[in-house]
Protein backbone atom coordinates (compact mmCIF):
# COMPACT_ATOMS: atom_id res chain seq x y z
CA UNK A 1 0.00 0.00 0.00
CA UNK A 2 1.18 3.46 -0.68
CA UNK A 3 0.26 4.86 2.66
CA UNK A 4 3.82 4.56 3.91
CA UNK A 5 2.82 3.15 7.30
CA UNK A 6 5.37 1.21 9.11
CA UNK A 7 4.44 -2.48 9.19
CA UNK A 8 1.88 -3.16 11.84
CA UNK A 9 3.51 -4.85 14.77
CA UNK A 10 1.24 -7.08 16.79
CA UNK A 11 3.65 -9.34 18.56
CA UNK A 12 2.90 -10.13 22.13
CA UNK A 13 5.42 -11.43 24.60
CA UNK A 14 5.65 -15.13 25.24
CA UNK A 15 3.41 -17.04 27.59
CA UNK A 16 5.93 -17.11 30.40
CA UNK A 17 5.93 -13.34 30.68
CA UNK A 18 2.20 -13.37 31.22
CA UNK A 19 2.48 -16.29 33.60
CA UNK A 20 5.14 -14.59 35.62
CA UNK A 21 3.17 -11.41 36.06
CA UNK A 22 0.00 -13.25 36.89
CA UNK A 23 1.65 -15.43 39.50
CA UNK A 24 3.28 -12.44 41.04
CA UNK A 25 -0.04 -10.69 41.36
CA UNK A 26 -1.62 -13.82 42.81
CA UNK A 27 1.04 -14.18 45.42
CA UNK A 28 0.55 -10.54 46.26
CA UNK A 29 -3.12 -11.21 46.73
CA UNK A 30 -2.40 -14.20 48.91
CA UNK A 31 -0.22 -12.18 51.19
CA UNK A 32 -3.19 -10.00 51.82
CA UNK A 33 -6.20 -11.37 53.60
CA UNK A 34 -7.31 -13.75 50.92
CA UNK A 35 -8.90 -16.52 52.92
CA UNK A 36 -12.15 -14.77 53.47
CA UNK A 37 -15.40 -16.43 54.25
CA UNK A 38 -17.48 -17.62 51.33
CA UNK A 39 -19.95 -14.80 51.70
CA UNK A 40 -17.45 -12.43 50.25
CA UNK A 41 -16.67 -14.55 47.27
CA UNK A 42 -17.77 -11.85 44.94
CA UNK A 43 -15.10 -9.57 46.23
CA UNK A 44 -12.53 -12.25 45.82
CA UNK A 45 -13.66 -12.91 42.30
CA UNK A 46 -13.40 -9.25 41.52
CA UNK A 47 -9.97 -9.04 43.05
CA UNK A 48 -8.68 -11.96 41.11
CA UNK A 49 -10.20 -10.67 37.92
CA UNK A 50 -8.66 -7.29 38.44
CA UNK A 51 -5.33 -8.88 39.23
CA UNK A 52 -5.59 -10.84 36.03
CA UNK A 53 -6.24 -7.76 33.94
CA UNK A 54 -3.58 -5.68 35.57
CA UNK A 55 -0.99 -8.39 35.24
CA UNK A 56 -1.97 -8.79 31.62
CA UNK A 57 -1.58 -5.07 31.02
CA UNK A 58 1.84 -5.09 32.63
CA UNK A 59 2.98 -8.15 30.78
CA UNK A 60 1.82 -6.83 27.46
CA UNK A 61 4.26 -3.97 27.47
CA UNK A 62 3.48 -1.72 30.37
CA UNK A 63 2.66 1.74 29.17
CA UNK A 64 3.60 1.39 25.57
CA UNK A 65 0.10 0.52 24.49
CA UNK A 66 -2.87 2.73 24.90
CA UNK A 67 -5.26 0.14 26.24
CA UNK A 68 -2.82 -1.11 28.80
CA UNK A 69 -2.42 2.40 30.07
CA UNK A 70 -6.17 2.81 30.28
CA UNK A 71 -6.49 -0.47 32.15
CA UNK A 72 -3.84 0.42 34.66
CA UNK A 73 -5.31 3.82 35.12
CA UNK A 74 -8.74 2.37 35.71
CA UNK A 75 -7.37 -0.10 38.24
CA UNK A 76 -5.36 2.51 40.03
CA UNK A 77 -8.32 4.79 40.29
CA UNK A 78 -10.13 2.26 42.41
CA UNK A 79 -7.21 1.80 44.72
CA UNK A 80 -6.53 5.53 44.86
CA UNK A 81 -3.02 4.96 43.77
CA UNK A 82 -1.24 7.70 41.93
CA UNK A 83 -0.17 6.59 38.51
CA UNK A 84 2.35 8.55 36.57
CA UNK A 85 1.54 9.01 32.93
CA UNK A 86 2.56 11.60 30.44
CA UNK A 87 0.36 14.62 30.26
CA UNK A 88 -0.03 14.24 26.54
CA UNK A 89 -2.56 11.49 26.93
CA UNK A 90 -5.20 13.74 28.41
CA UNK A 91 -4.99 16.25 25.65
CA UNK A 92 -5.14 13.57 22.98
CA UNK A 93 -8.14 12.06 24.68
CA UNK A 94 -9.97 15.35 24.67
CA UNK A 95 -9.22 16.07 21.05
CA UNK A 96 -10.12 12.58 19.94
CA UNK A 97 -13.38 12.63 21.80
CA UNK A 98 -14.30 15.86 20.10
CA UNK A 99 -13.52 14.61 16.64
CA UNK A 100 -15.16 11.27 17.30
CA UNK A 101 -18.40 12.89 18.28
CA UNK A 102 -18.75 14.18 14.76
CA UNK A 103 -18.47 10.83 13.14
CA UNK A 104 -21.33 8.56 14.20
CA UNK A 105 -23.28 9.43 11.09
CA UNK A 106 -21.22 6.99 9.13
CA UNK A 107 -22.40 3.46 9.48
CA UNK A 108 -19.04 1.98 10.19
CA UNK A 109 -18.52 4.34 13.06
CA UNK A 110 -21.56 2.98 14.83
CA UNK A 111 -19.94 -0.40 14.97
CA UNK A 112 -16.69 1.15 15.97
CA UNK A 113 -18.56 2.62 18.91
CA UNK A 114 -19.35 -0.83 20.20
CA UNK A 115 -15.75 -1.86 19.88
CA UNK A 116 -14.71 1.26 21.68
CA UNK A 117 -16.87 0.35 24.62
CA UNK A 118 -15.25 -3.05 24.87
CA UNK A 119 -11.62 -2.24 24.46
CA UNK A 120 -10.27 -0.21 27.36
CA UNK A 121 -9.17 3.23 26.35
CA UNK A 122 -11.07 2.95 23.12
CA UNK A 123 -12.68 6.32 23.31
CA UNK A 124 -9.39 8.05 22.81
CA UNK A 125 -8.43 6.46 19.56
CA UNK A 126 -9.16 6.94 15.95
CA UNK A 127 -10.75 4.06 14.15
CA UNK A 128 -7.68 2.72 12.43
CA UNK A 129 -5.67 2.84 15.61
CA UNK A 130 -8.58 1.27 17.44
CA UNK A 131 -8.53 -1.72 15.17
CA UNK A 132 -4.83 -2.15 15.63
CA UNK A 133 -5.19 -1.98 19.38
CA UNK A 134 -8.03 -4.45 19.23
CA UNK A 135 -5.84 -6.96 17.47
CA UNK A 136 -3.18 -6.61 20.10
CA UNK A 137 -5.75 -6.78 22.87
CA UNK A 138 -7.23 -9.97 21.47
CA UNK A 139 -3.80 -11.57 21.32
CA UNK A 140 -3.04 -10.60 24.88
CA UNK A 141 -6.39 -11.77 26.13
CA UNK A 142 -6.03 -15.17 24.52
CA UNK A 143 -2.54 -15.47 25.97
CA UNK A 144 -3.85 -14.63 29.41
CA UNK A 145 -6.65 -17.14 29.07
CA UNK A 146 -4.18 -19.83 28.08
CA UNK A 147 -2.02 -19.05 31.07
CA UNK A 148 -4.91 -19.17 33.48
CA UNK A 149 -6.20 -22.36 31.98
CA UNK A 150 -2.79 -23.97 32.32
CA UNK A 151 -2.64 -22.92 35.94
CA UNK A 152 -6.04 -24.34 36.68
CA UNK A 153 -5.22 -27.57 34.97
CA UNK A 154 -1.86 -27.87 36.62
CA UNK A 155 -3.10 -27.16 40.08
CA UNK A 156 -6.29 -29.14 40.09
CA UNK A 157 -5.87 -32.64 41.43
CA UNK A 158 -5.88 -35.55 39.10
CA UNK B 1 19.36 35.40 -13.38
CA UNK B 2 16.24 33.61 -14.15
CA UNK B 3 18.22 30.60 -15.15
CA UNK B 4 20.27 30.56 -12.02
CA UNK B 5 17.22 30.95 -9.91
CA UNK B 6 15.23 28.37 -11.63
CA UNK B 7 17.61 25.75 -12.75
CA UNK B 8 19.30 24.47 -9.61
CA UNK B 9 16.30 24.43 -7.36
CA UNK B 10 13.77 23.32 -9.81
CA UNK B 11 15.79 21.00 -11.89
CA UNK B 12 15.02 18.18 -9.58
CA UNK B 13 11.39 19.09 -9.29
CA UNK B 14 10.43 20.67 -12.48
CA UNK B 15 12.27 18.38 -14.74
CA UNK B 16 10.58 15.36 -13.36
CA UNK B 17 7.32 17.13 -13.09
CA UNK B 18 7.60 18.65 -16.47
CA UNK B 19 8.08 15.27 -17.99
CA UNK B 20 4.74 14.24 -16.67
CA UNK B 21 3.08 17.32 -18.02
CA UNK B 22 1.65 17.26 -21.41
CA UNK B 23 4.50 18.44 -23.53
CA UNK B 24 2.43 19.28 -26.51
CA UNK B 25 0.32 21.76 -24.65
CA UNK B 26 3.30 23.59 -23.36
CA UNK B 27 5.15 23.68 -26.61
CA UNK B 28 2.09 24.90 -28.44
CA UNK B 29 1.52 27.48 -25.85
CA UNK B 30 5.05 28.64 -25.90
CA UNK B 31 5.33 28.95 -29.58
CA UNK B 32 2.04 30.75 -29.68
CA UNK B 33 3.42 33.41 -27.46
CA UNK B 34 5.92 35.76 -28.91
CA UNK B 35 7.70 36.99 -25.85
CA UNK B 36 10.88 35.06 -26.25
CA UNK B 37 13.21 37.87 -27.12
CA UNK B 38 11.77 40.31 -24.62
CA UNK B 39 12.04 37.85 -21.81
CA UNK B 40 15.60 37.17 -22.63
CA UNK B 41 16.43 40.81 -22.69
CA UNK B 42 14.78 41.66 -19.44
CA UNK B 43 15.84 38.70 -17.36
CA UNK B 44 19.16 37.53 -18.60
CA UNK B 45 21.88 39.75 -17.17
CA UNK B 46 23.93 39.48 -20.32
CA UNK B 47 22.51 38.14 -23.55
CA UNK B 48 23.90 34.67 -23.97
CA UNK B 49 25.85 33.81 -27.09
CA UNK B 50 23.93 32.39 -29.96
CA UNK B 51 25.01 28.81 -29.60
CA UNK B 52 24.35 28.74 -25.91
CA UNK B 53 21.24 30.70 -26.50
CA UNK B 54 19.53 27.65 -27.78
CA UNK B 55 20.53 25.65 -24.76
CA UNK B 56 19.40 28.21 -22.30
CA UNK B 57 16.30 28.56 -24.33
CA UNK B 58 15.73 24.86 -24.13
CA UNK B 59 16.09 25.09 -20.47
CA UNK B 60 13.87 28.03 -20.44
CA UNK B 61 11.37 26.15 -22.47
CA UNK B 62 10.89 24.00 -19.48
CA UNK B 63 10.79 26.89 -17.13
CA UNK B 64 8.99 29.39 -19.25
CA UNK B 65 5.49 28.03 -19.13
CA UNK B 66 5.68 27.87 -15.43
CA UNK B 67 7.03 31.34 -15.01
CA UNK B 68 4.79 32.80 -17.64
CA UNK B 69 1.88 31.49 -15.69
CA UNK B 70 3.02 33.64 -12.90
CA UNK B 71 3.91 36.61 -14.94
CA UNK B 72 0.45 37.12 -16.25
CA UNK B 73 -2.54 38.59 -14.60
CA UNK B 74 -3.22 38.01 -11.02
CA UNK B 75 -5.97 35.57 -11.77
CA UNK B 76 -3.68 33.22 -13.50
CA UNK B 77 -0.99 33.98 -11.06
CA UNK B 78 -3.14 32.95 -8.18
CA UNK B 79 -4.21 29.77 -9.87
CA UNK B 80 -0.63 28.99 -10.65
CA UNK B 81 0.21 29.81 -7.08
CA UNK B 82 -2.32 27.31 -5.98
CA UNK B 83 -0.85 24.92 -8.44
CA UNK B 84 2.63 25.25 -7.10
CA UNK B 85 1.80 25.55 -3.48
CA UNK B 86 1.94 21.83 -3.35
CA UNK B 87 5.57 21.82 -4.29
CA UNK B 88 8.29 22.35 -1.83
CA UNK B 89 9.16 25.84 -0.75
CA UNK B 90 12.39 25.90 -2.64
CA UNK B 91 10.54 25.15 -5.77
CA UNK B 92 7.92 27.76 -5.36
CA UNK B 93 9.96 30.56 -4.01
CA UNK B 94 11.87 31.42 -7.16
CA UNK B 95 8.63 31.89 -8.97
CA UNK B 96 7.68 34.82 -6.91
CA UNK B 97 10.66 36.77 -8.03
CA UNK B 98 10.14 36.62 -11.76
CA UNK B 99 6.53 37.50 -11.26
CA UNK B 100 7.41 40.85 -9.84
CA UNK B 101 10.03 41.64 -12.37
CA UNK B 102 8.46 40.11 -15.38
CA UNK B 103 5.01 41.35 -14.75
CA UNK B 104 5.48 44.44 -16.77
CA UNK B 105 6.56 43.27 -20.16
CA UNK B 106 4.35 40.22 -20.00
CA UNK B 107 1.31 42.23 -19.37
CA UNK B 108 0.48 43.10 -22.90
CA UNK B 109 0.61 39.49 -23.90
CA UNK B 110 -1.49 38.54 -20.94
CA UNK B 111 -4.76 39.49 -22.52
CA UNK B 112 -4.17 37.59 -25.70
CA UNK B 113 -2.84 34.58 -23.98
CA UNK B 114 -5.35 34.38 -21.27
CA UNK B 115 -7.63 31.94 -22.94
CA UNK B 116 -5.10 29.32 -23.93
CA UNK B 117 -3.34 29.78 -20.66
CA UNK B 118 -6.40 29.14 -18.69
CA UNK B 119 -6.96 25.98 -20.57
CA UNK B 120 -3.37 25.06 -20.11
CA UNK B 121 -3.52 25.87 -16.47
CA UNK B 122 -6.64 23.81 -16.14
CA UNK B 123 -4.93 20.89 -17.72
CA UNK B 124 -1.85 21.41 -15.67
CA UNK B 125 -3.94 21.75 -12.59
CA UNK B 126 -5.07 18.19 -12.63
CA UNK B 127 -1.69 17.15 -13.74
CA UNK B 128 -0.10 19.16 -10.98
CA UNK B 129 -2.26 17.89 -8.23
CA UNK B 130 -1.77 14.47 -9.56
CA UNK B 131 1.92 14.91 -9.32
CA UNK B 132 2.23 16.83 -6.11
CA UNK B 133 0.83 14.17 -3.83
CA UNK B 134 3.15 11.63 -5.29
CA UNK B 135 6.09 13.85 -4.65
CA UNK B 136 5.44 15.49 -1.35
CA UNK B 137 3.73 12.52 0.28
CA UNK B 138 3.95 9.08 -1.20
CA UNK B 139 0.28 8.54 -1.81
CA UNK B 140 -1.83 6.86 -4.35
CA UNK B 141 -1.88 8.89 -7.49
CA UNK B 142 -5.23 10.53 -8.11
CA UNK B 143 -6.96 9.30 -11.17
CA UNK B 144 -8.51 11.61 -13.69
CA UNK B 145 -12.19 12.00 -13.23
CA UNK B 146 -12.03 11.43 -9.47
CA UNK B 147 -12.06 14.18 -6.96
CA UNK B 148 -8.56 15.27 -6.23
CA UNK B 149 -9.07 17.53 -3.30
CA UNK B 150 -7.09 16.51 -0.26
CA UNK B 151 -10.16 15.70 1.78
CA UNK B 152 -11.23 12.77 -0.33
CA UNK B 153 -7.67 11.61 -0.66
CA UNK B 154 -7.31 11.56 3.09
CA UNK B 155 -10.65 9.89 3.38
CA UNK B 156 -9.68 7.19 0.95
CA UNK B 157 -6.38 6.68 2.69
CA UNK B 158 -8.10 6.31 6.00
CA UNK B 159 -10.46 3.74 4.59
CA UNK B 160 -7.60 1.78 3.12
CA UNK B 161 -5.77 1.81 6.38
CA UNK B 162 -8.82 0.57 8.20
CA UNK B 163 -9.37 -2.19 5.67
CA UNK B 164 -5.78 -3.28 6.00
CA UNK B 165 -6.02 -3.61 9.72
CA UNK B 166 -9.33 -5.38 9.54
CA UNK B 167 -7.66 -7.95 7.37
CA UNK B 168 -5.02 -8.47 10.01
CA UNK B 169 -7.74 -8.89 12.58
CA UNK B 170 -9.57 -11.39 10.48
CA UNK B 171 -6.81 -13.92 10.85
CA UNK B 172 -6.90 -13.64 14.61
CA UNK B 173 -10.55 -14.16 15.13
CA UNK B 174 -11.80 -17.65 14.54
CA UNK B 175 -14.53 -17.81 11.96
CA UNK B 176 -12.92 -14.96 10.16
CA UNK B 177 -13.88 -16.01 6.73
CA UNK B 178 -16.76 -13.59 6.47
CA UNK B 179 -16.27 -11.10 3.74
CA UNK B 180 -18.92 -8.69 4.92
CA UNK B 181 -17.42 -5.96 7.02
CA UNK B 182 -20.41 -5.63 9.30
CA UNK B 183 -20.57 -9.29 10.16
CA UNK B 184 -16.81 -9.35 10.59
CA UNK B 185 -17.06 -6.57 13.13
CA UNK B 186 -19.82 -8.46 14.90
CA UNK B 187 -17.60 -11.51 15.09
CA UNK B 188 -14.76 -9.47 16.48
CA UNK B 189 -16.95 -7.90 19.12
CA UNK B 190 -18.37 -11.26 20.13
CA UNK B 191 -14.92 -12.75 20.33
CA UNK B 192 -13.65 -9.98 22.57
CA UNK B 193 -16.66 -10.42 24.82
CA UNK B 194 -16.09 -14.13 24.89
CA UNK B 195 -12.46 -13.74 25.87
CA UNK B 196 -13.33 -11.33 28.62
CA UNK B 197 -15.96 -13.75 29.87
CA UNK B 198 -13.41 -16.53 29.82
CA UNK B 199 -11.05 -14.51 31.98
CA UNK B 200 -13.85 -13.80 34.39
CA UNK B 201 -14.92 -17.41 34.61
CA UNK B 202 -11.40 -18.68 34.98
CA UNK B 203 -10.77 -16.31 37.82
CA UNK B 204 -13.97 -17.52 39.38
CA UNK B 205 -13.09 -21.14 38.98
CA UNK B 206 -9.81 -20.76 40.75
CA UNK B 207 -11.64 -18.97 43.45
CA UNK B 208 -14.46 -21.49 43.52
CA UNK B 209 -12.15 -24.35 44.37
CA UNK B 210 -10.55 -22.37 47.11
CA UNK B 211 -13.85 -21.34 48.60
CA UNK B 212 -15.11 -24.88 48.50
CA UNK B 213 -12.03 -26.14 50.21
CA UNK B 214 -12.13 -23.52 52.88
CA UNK B 215 -15.82 -24.07 53.51
CA UNK B 216 -15.32 -27.82 53.76
CA UNK B 217 -12.50 -27.48 56.17
CA UNK B 218 -14.46 -25.03 58.26
CA UNK B 219 -17.31 -27.48 58.41
CA UNK B 220 -14.93 -30.18 59.44
CA UNK B 221 -14.21 -28.12 62.48
CA UNK B 222 -11.32 -25.77 62.50
CA UNK B 223 -9.27 -24.92 59.49
CA UNK B 224 -5.73 -23.81 59.71
CA UNK B 225 -5.79 -22.26 56.34
CA UNK B 226 -2.97 -24.39 55.07
CA UNK B 227 -3.04 -26.62 52.08
CA UNK B 228 -2.65 -29.91 53.90
CA UNK B 229 -5.52 -29.38 56.24
CA UNK B 230 -7.62 -28.16 53.38
CA UNK B 231 -6.94 -31.33 51.52
CA UNK B 232 -7.67 -33.36 54.59
CA UNK B 233 -10.89 -31.50 54.96
CA UNK B 234 -11.68 -32.28 51.41
CA UNK B 235 -11.13 -35.95 51.92
CA UNK B 236 -13.79 -36.29 54.52
CA UNK B 237 -16.00 -39.32 54.32
CA UNK B 238 -19.19 -38.93 52.52
CA UNK B 239 -21.36 -38.49 55.53
CA UNK B 240 -20.12 -35.03 56.12
CA UNK B 241 -20.48 -34.13 52.53
CA UNK B 242 -24.04 -35.31 52.43
CA UNK B 243 -24.97 -33.27 55.43
CA UNK B 244 -23.25 -30.30 53.97
CA UNK B 245 -25.08 -30.77 50.75
CA UNK B 246 -28.45 -31.07 52.39
CA UNK B 247 -27.81 -27.84 54.17
CA UNK B 248 -26.72 -26.30 50.94
CA UNK B 249 -29.82 -27.50 49.21
CA UNK B 250 -32.06 -25.90 51.74
CA UNK B 251 -30.12 -22.74 51.54
CA UNK B 252 -30.30 -22.69 47.79
CA UNK B 253 -34.00 -23.42 47.81
CA UNK B 254 -34.51 -20.49 50.11
CA UNK B 255 -32.45 -18.25 47.93
CA UNK B 256 -34.13 -19.33 44.77
CA UNK B 257 -37.45 -18.14 45.99
CA UNK B 258 -36.19 -14.62 46.24
CA UNK B 259 -33.71 -14.26 43.46
CA UNK B 260 -32.18 -16.69 41.05
CA UNK B 261 -29.03 -14.63 40.71
CA UNK B 262 -28.12 -14.76 44.35
CA UNK B 263 -28.78 -18.47 44.42
CA UNK B 264 -26.39 -18.94 41.53
CA UNK B 265 -23.80 -16.83 43.23
CA UNK B 266 -24.11 -18.76 46.42
CA UNK B 267 -23.67 -21.98 44.55
CA UNK B 268 -20.73 -20.67 42.63
CA UNK B 269 -19.11 -19.60 45.82
CA UNK B 270 -19.32 -23.17 46.96
CA UNK B 271 -17.98 -24.44 43.69
CA UNK B 272 -21.27 -25.86 42.57
CA UNK B 273 -23.44 -25.10 39.63
CA UNK B 274 -26.97 -25.58 38.53
CA UNK B 275 -27.71 -27.76 35.56
CA UNK B 276 -30.58 -29.60 33.98
CA UNK B 277 -31.08 -33.18 35.07
CA UNK B 278 -30.49 -34.56 31.63
CA UNK B 279 -27.03 -33.06 31.59
CA UNK B 280 -26.37 -34.37 35.04
CA UNK B 281 -27.28 -37.88 33.97
CA UNK B 282 -25.00 -37.56 31.00
CA UNK B 283 -22.14 -36.49 33.20
CA UNK B 284 -22.77 -39.21 35.73
CA UNK B 285 -22.69 -41.89 33.11
CA UNK B 286 -19.51 -40.41 31.79
CA UNK B 287 -17.89 -40.39 35.17
CA UNK B 288 -19.35 -43.59 36.55
CA UNK B 289 -16.26 -45.61 35.80
CA UNK B 290 -13.89 -43.17 37.39
CA UNK B 291 -15.67 -42.01 40.44
CA UNK B 292 -14.62 -44.74 42.76
CA UNK B 293 -10.95 -44.03 42.79
CA UNK B 294 -9.80 -41.03 44.66
CA UNK B 295 -6.23 -39.95 44.81
CA UNK B 296 -5.64 -37.54 47.66
CA UNK B 297 -4.77 -34.32 46.02
CA UNK B 298 -1.73 -32.71 47.42
CA UNK B 299 -2.35 -29.68 45.37
CA UNK B 300 -2.57 -26.10 46.33
CA UNK B 301 -5.65 -24.23 47.35
CA UNK B 302 -6.37 -23.41 43.79
CA UNK B 303 -7.46 -26.95 43.05
CA UNK B 304 -10.65 -28.78 43.52
CA UNK B 305 -9.45 -31.55 45.77
CA UNK B 306 -12.49 -33.60 46.35
CA UNK B 307 -14.63 -32.74 43.46
CA UNK B 308 -13.92 -36.00 41.72
CA UNK B 309 -14.78 -38.01 44.77
CA UNK B 310 -18.05 -36.38 45.33
CA UNK B 311 -19.08 -35.81 41.80
CA UNK B 312 -20.39 -39.26 41.07
CA UNK B 313 -22.13 -39.67 44.37
CA UNK B 314 -23.67 -36.30 44.45
CA UNK B 315 -24.75 -36.54 40.88
CA UNK B 316 -26.57 -39.72 41.69
CA UNK B 317 -28.23 -38.29 44.70
CA UNK B 318 -29.03 -35.20 42.81
CA UNK B 319 -30.63 -37.08 40.05
CA UNK B 320 -33.49 -37.98 42.25
CA UNK B 321 -33.83 -34.52 43.57
CA UNK B 322 -36.03 -31.94 42.08
CA UNK B 323 -35.52 -28.55 43.51
CA UNK B 324 -38.03 -26.82 41.40
CA UNK B 325 -40.34 -27.55 38.58
CA UNK B 326 -37.78 -26.68 35.99
CA UNK B 327 -36.09 -29.93 36.48
CA UNK B 328 -32.83 -28.37 37.45
CA UNK B 329 -30.55 -29.97 39.94
CA UNK B 330 -27.35 -29.20 41.66
CA UNK B 331 -24.19 -30.80 40.60
CA UNK B 332 -20.52 -30.49 41.12
CA UNK B 333 -18.53 -28.36 38.86
CA UNK B 334 -16.88 -25.06 39.21
CA UNK B 335 -17.62 -23.50 35.92
CA UNK B 336 -19.70 -24.05 32.90
CA UNK B 337 -17.10 -23.56 30.27
CA UNK B 338 -18.02 -26.63 28.37
CA UNK B 339 -15.97 -29.69 27.87
CA UNK B 340 -12.89 -28.85 29.82
CA UNK B 341 -14.59 -28.82 33.17
CA UNK B 342 -16.52 -31.97 32.50
CA UNK B 343 -13.30 -33.70 31.73
CA UNK B 344 -11.69 -32.39 34.86
CA UNK B 345 -14.55 -33.68 36.92
CA UNK B 346 -14.06 -37.12 35.57
CA UNK B 347 -10.36 -37.24 36.28
CA UNK B 348 -9.43 -40.24 38.43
Amino acid sequence: MASADKPINTDVPEKDVFALHFLQSLSNLRRQNTFNSPEKTNDRVKKIKKAAYVSMARAAGGTSRLWSRALLRRAAKETNKVVRFSRRKKRVTWLRRRSNRRDPVEEEEKEAERLRNLVPGGGAMETSKLIEETAYYIKCLSMQVKVMQCLVDGLSPK
Amino acid sequence: MLDSLLTPSTSSHMQTSATTFDHKDFLNHIFASAPWPSVDETHAPQPPPSDVFVDSRNQQIMMMPLSSHHQNDNVDGSSAHALYSGFSATGSRPFHIPQGSGGGPMHQQGQTQRQPQQQASASTDTGGTAVSPSQSRTKVRARRGQATDPHSIAERLRRERIAERMKALQELVPNGNKTDKASMLDEIIDYVKFLQLQVKVLSMSRLGGAAYVSSQSSEAGGSHGSASSAVAGGNQPTGNSNDGLTMTEHQVAKLMEEDMGSAMQYLQGKGLCLMPISLATAISTATSHTRNSLIPGAGDVGGRPSSSNLSGKTVQTMNTLKLNSNGNCMAEGSSSIAVKEAVSISKP
